[in-house]
């Protein structure tokens, strides 16, 4: 899930590595940070920072720690799931194919992020692409992988998908 | 009661061992009254209304590669020349036709006779004829072996999930596919897994219906008609089998913490047969020849099960297992 935070820290040397180290500590993904010198309120300085985690029991996790660490969270907001989905595609295939192919299915569903992984291609000239998807909706899965089935059954490439 | 055993290969054989190292058992529970009274390969038969001694059976067919003296042309003739109350129908399958096992299963179930089978093909075929002719009949047909060989997961849906509503089954259905893509796991191309399979006797001399996934289909098939009460056949089965995998991409899940394993699944609207990419730690991502099913139902939740899918005295085990259940019934 993809979470917006405003916090406020102590305007202190390390304030701002010490509220942003916990969100790794919940095996979480910085996304965006803005630190605000200008907004301070009770001698705090204002942070708003963009995160993922893998889902709500993390966030607690997250949140606890932070409270711990005398950090006050003004607001938890802009809270989204994304449903995340791997896929192996075995053939004759280009990176620009796959980039193609992977345009193409962003036009068909709201597409979060992409992270495209190749093998090096073997003796009869096949190669392997990984390509991890997160969408906003879990029925974007099922389109994704209707288009990427039928993609694939054309290219005679061999489609493989996470459980 | 009196068992015909149709099918004296691998499976046929392991029974009458079961039969025979269960003796005191069945003594027990139900008296002298369960004896083996005909038994035929696909050649040879023998039949003793007095009943047949399971071991010499075994030994028989070991030592002459045939379990009976007489011959054979018609297996139905076989059939109705002894009293039998059980058939238990393990020749091999024939996923095209259904073969002869469906002969002799429709022709026991229109004598009124109950049926244990492993037999996928007649299951994946006829399915819904069969258990409208066992109905009709009031006989029994059970099936426990024919998905999963040890691995009791119909009579785990049919009986302790009774009241639930079972939402998905997806799982490992085929040993020999399992065998091959765990040693494609520590690195083996897929020709040299499948030749080491065969060499150790979990793949058949032509590989297609396992590696081509039409084995886990049939019993996709099976558990969609058996569990989900659906209507269908083989064919309505969307099928992917293993042989476009490469290492490459074995190594490309594994540098993802993945293994690949060839999943048959069904819901309400699913029959799917296809390698999927499975976490490592996950249930599914079981090595060997193992067989793997996770069943998602609505009160208890996932349920895991995991068995040996094959083999002698594994296959054995579930057919021992429906056939108490026959008998427990008819003694009631």
């Amino acid at each position: 899930m993809i979470v917006n935070a405003e916090l406020y820290v102590k305007d202190l040397p390390g304030q701002l590595v010490g509220s942003l180290e916990p969100i790794s500590m919940v095996d979480g993904n910085i996304m965006g940070v803005v630190h605000d010198r200008e907004q301070i309120v009770n001698h705090r300085i204002s942070l708003n920072v963009t995160f993922e985690v893998e889902d709500a029991t993390q966030l607690r996790r997250l949140e606890d720690i932070w409270k711990s660490r005398d950090i006050i969270i003004s607001s938890i907001g802009s809270v989204y799931s994304t449903f995340s989905m791997e896929y192996l595609l075995i053939g004759r295939i280009t990176a620009s194919y796959i980039e193609r192919l992977m345009e193409e299915a962003s036009q068909a569903v709201t597409v979060d992020s992409v992270d495209i992984q190749y093998s090096s291609k073997n003796h009869d000239e096949k190669r392997t692409a990984m390509i991890s998807v997160k969408v906003r909706e879990e029925n974007d899965l099922d389109t994704l992988d209707r288009f990427l089935r039928s993609a694939c059954r054309e290219g005679a490439i061999t489609y493989i998908r996470g459980l | 009661m009196r068992i015909f055993i149709a099918g004296f290969g691998t499976v046929g054989q392991g029974l009458a061992e079961v039969l025979d190292s269960r003796e005191i058992f069945f003594k027990k529970r139900y008296g002298d009254n369960v004896k083996i009274v005909g038994v035929m390969d696909s050649k040879t038969y023998v039949t003793d209304p007095e009943g047949l001694a399971p071991m010499d059976l075994v030994s028989r067919k070991a030592e002459t590669k045939r379990v009976g003296s007489r011959t054979y042309t018609d297996a139905l003739e076989v059939l109705d020349s002894v009293d039998y109350d059980i058939l238990v129908e393990v020749s091999p399958t024939n996923y095209e036709t259904g073969g002869q096992g469906l002969k002799n299963i429709v022709h026991a179930l229109e004598c009124g006779k109950d049926v244990i089978t492993t037999n996928k093909g007649p299951l994946a075929i006829k399915f819904g004829d069969l258990i409208a002719l066992a109905r009709r009949n009031r006989c029994k047909l059970k099936f426990e072996g024919s998905v999963g060989g040890a691995m009791p997961i119909i009579n785990l849906c049919h009986d302790n999930l009774v009241g639930e509503k079972i939402q998905s089954i997806r799982g490992i259905l085929n040993g020999t596919c399992n065998y091959i893509l765990s040693k494609m796991d520590s690195g083996q191309p897929f020709e040299q897994a499948l030749k080491e399979a065969q060499q150790l006797g979990y793949a058949e001399a032509d590989p297609t219906g396992d590696v081509g996934g039409y084995d886990s289909a049939c019993k996709v098939v099976i558990l969609a008609n058996s569990v989900f009460g659906r209507n269908v056949t083989f064919s309505d089965v969307s099928i992917t089998g293993i042989t476009g995998i490469t290492e490459e991409a074995i190594a490309l899940a594994k540098s993802r913490n993945m293994v690949v394993r060839l999943i048959g699944e069904v819901t309400d609207t699913k029959l799917e047969v296809a390698p999927r990419l499975v976490p490592r730690g996950h249930p599914l991502a079981v090595t060997g020849t193992l067989n793997a099913a996770q069943i998602l139902s609505d009160l208890a939740g996932p349920i895991t099960i995991t068995g040996r899918g094959a083999g002698r005295l594994e296959t054995a085990s579930a057919i021992l297992s429906d056939l108490i259940s026959v008998l427990d019934d008819r003694e009631e």
